[in-house]
């Protein structure tokens, strides 16, 4: 659009006028777009962003790199040894690397009421990064998907402060209805 | 990789904890079965196994329950519910209800006496479940501990038809709010599993906790165990011995 309006500036014509015209409404959807880009893309180019909530341990078992690409296979190990050979623990009498039961106590998300959130709330730490990659999990049809008690009494669970009341832009939890009130004008621009 | 890894440091580290654990089990011994704190009961003397290592088959769970002690065996069912988190069913009837234990009243029309007994899954020697099982998910521990593995379980119910004691329940709804040591959902088989986290974590299960002594829980291996004397002192029966399935739980008084 701005190509149009230097390219036609010179020559004075109905058309640039009535472009000047609806120059503020232009600019005006101009910066809505960017803004609404914002929205919808990172910085760094592909696809919305995603905002993964705080865990409250100190470390995980692993680099959050790999604990993208690997969590499955620990989970699916780990849960063999366990149920079917007993196994419960490492030989140093720590969780094992696979117990759903300790990702959940250290990745339990808490809301504005400070209540952990259920596995059907966007920001649950499983849903928030599944529901962005369209993989769904079955994993929480049988296990319980918060903490038990209020998580005080787990190894791992001092929670930070995470206030996920304010949705940011960015973020994975975003409805139509959020972008609305993001940039309500959007909507109305299209006459 | 990752799990190589681990498993080196297992290999490492495992006397120090092995020997711990033995001194703690075997320095509690001395206190002759005593209770050690509530809910834990000290009953592994011998094939003591540390919680990094598979279960075996030195060692066969069992339980004996003396139904000649009068106890209210609705506490113990009360007790299992809390444990596994059941009973939470909102939409099933309830006959469809899971129950890991059942009383059973039985009466004799002739002389009129009459007793209740608690039925839960009999964890037998050679589970007919396991057998008629499609996929491997109804399952036997090496130590005899019979439950299912929901990961594997496609909710087809053949092990239901197949037990003769009626042990096993099948969920029909979403569940939620499970216990987390207790995953249960729709579309998936249970049955008791003789709490076998309890067990690992050297508990008793819940309802011999609740049951004030009518139950007692031990290794039916280990000659010394309680469990094994008083069978051999005043012997036991199993209900429907008759299909040589040599169940792990045995009863007094029927």
């Amino acid at each position: 659009m701005w190509l149009h309006l230097n390219f036609n500036f010179g020559f004075n014509s109905s058309f640039v006028r009535k472009s000047l015209k609806k120059l503020p409404l232009t600019v005006a959807s101009l910066a809505l777009i960017a803004g609404f880009n914002t929205v919808n893309a990172s910085q760094d180019g592909l696809g919305p962003k995603i905002t993964i909530p705080e865990s409250s341990g100190e470390k995980c078992i692993l680099p959050s790199s790999e604990m993208r690409r690997q969590h499955p296979d620990l989970l699916k190990h780990d849960r063999i040894q366990t149920l079917r050979e007993g196994v419960r623990a490492k030989v140093d009498g720590s969780q094992l690397d696979g117990s759903l039961k300790q990702c959940v106590n250290c990745h339990a998300t808490k809301d504005e009421s400070n209540k952990f959130v259920r596995i059907d709330n966007d920001q649950h730490f499983c849903v928030s990064c599944h529901k962005y990659a369209a993989v769904s999990i079955d994993c929480f049809q049988c296990h319980r998907d918060i903490p038990e008690g209020d998580g005080e009494f787990h190894a791992l669970t001092n929670h930070k402060d995470a206030n996920y009341g304010n949705i940011t832009p960015g973020t994975s939890s975003l409805t139509s209805k959020d972008i609305a009130n993001v940039a309500p004008e959007v909507i109305s621009d299209d006459n | 990789m990752t799990i190589n890894i681990e498993n080196e440091k297992k290999d490492a580290m495992t006397t120090t904890v092995e020997s711990s654990r033995r001194n703690f089990i075997f320095g509690s011994v001395a206190a002759a079965g005593l209770t050690v704190a509530p809910g834990m009961m000290l009953y592994q003397t011998a094939n003591a196994r540390s919680l990094s290592e598979k279960a075996t088959s030195k060692v066969r769970w069992g339980m004996l329950v003396d139904t000649t002690k009068d106890v209210d065996w609705n506490k113990c069912v009360d007790a299992c519910n809390t444990e596994h988190g059941l009973g939470n069913e909102s939409k099933s009837r309830n006959d469809q209800k899971t129950q890991y234990i059942r009383v059973v009243d039985v009466k004799n029309k002739g002389t009129g006496y009459s007793m209740s007994l608690p039925v839960m899954c009999q964890h037998c020697e050679k589970p007919p479940c396991v057998d008629v099982c499609p996929t491997g998910a109804s399952m036997k521990r090496p130590d005899g501990i019979v439950l299912v593995d929901r990961h594997r379980c496609i909710g087809c119910r053949y092990c239901m038809m197949a037990c003769p004691y009626k042990a096993r329940s099948f969920v029909h709804e979403v569940l939620s709010d499970q216990k987390e040591n207790t995953p249960r959902g729709k579309g998936c088989v249970e049955s008791c599993n003789m709490c076998v986290n309890r067990i690992d974590n050297g508990q008793e299960p819940a309802c011999v906790e609740a049951s004030d002594g009518a139950i007692v829980f031990g290794d039916l291996n280990n000659p010394e165990s309680a469990i094994s004397k008083i069978l051999a002192k005043h012997g036991g029966k199993q209900i429907r011995a008759d299909l040589k399935l040599n169940p792990g739980v045995h009863y007094q008084g029927i």
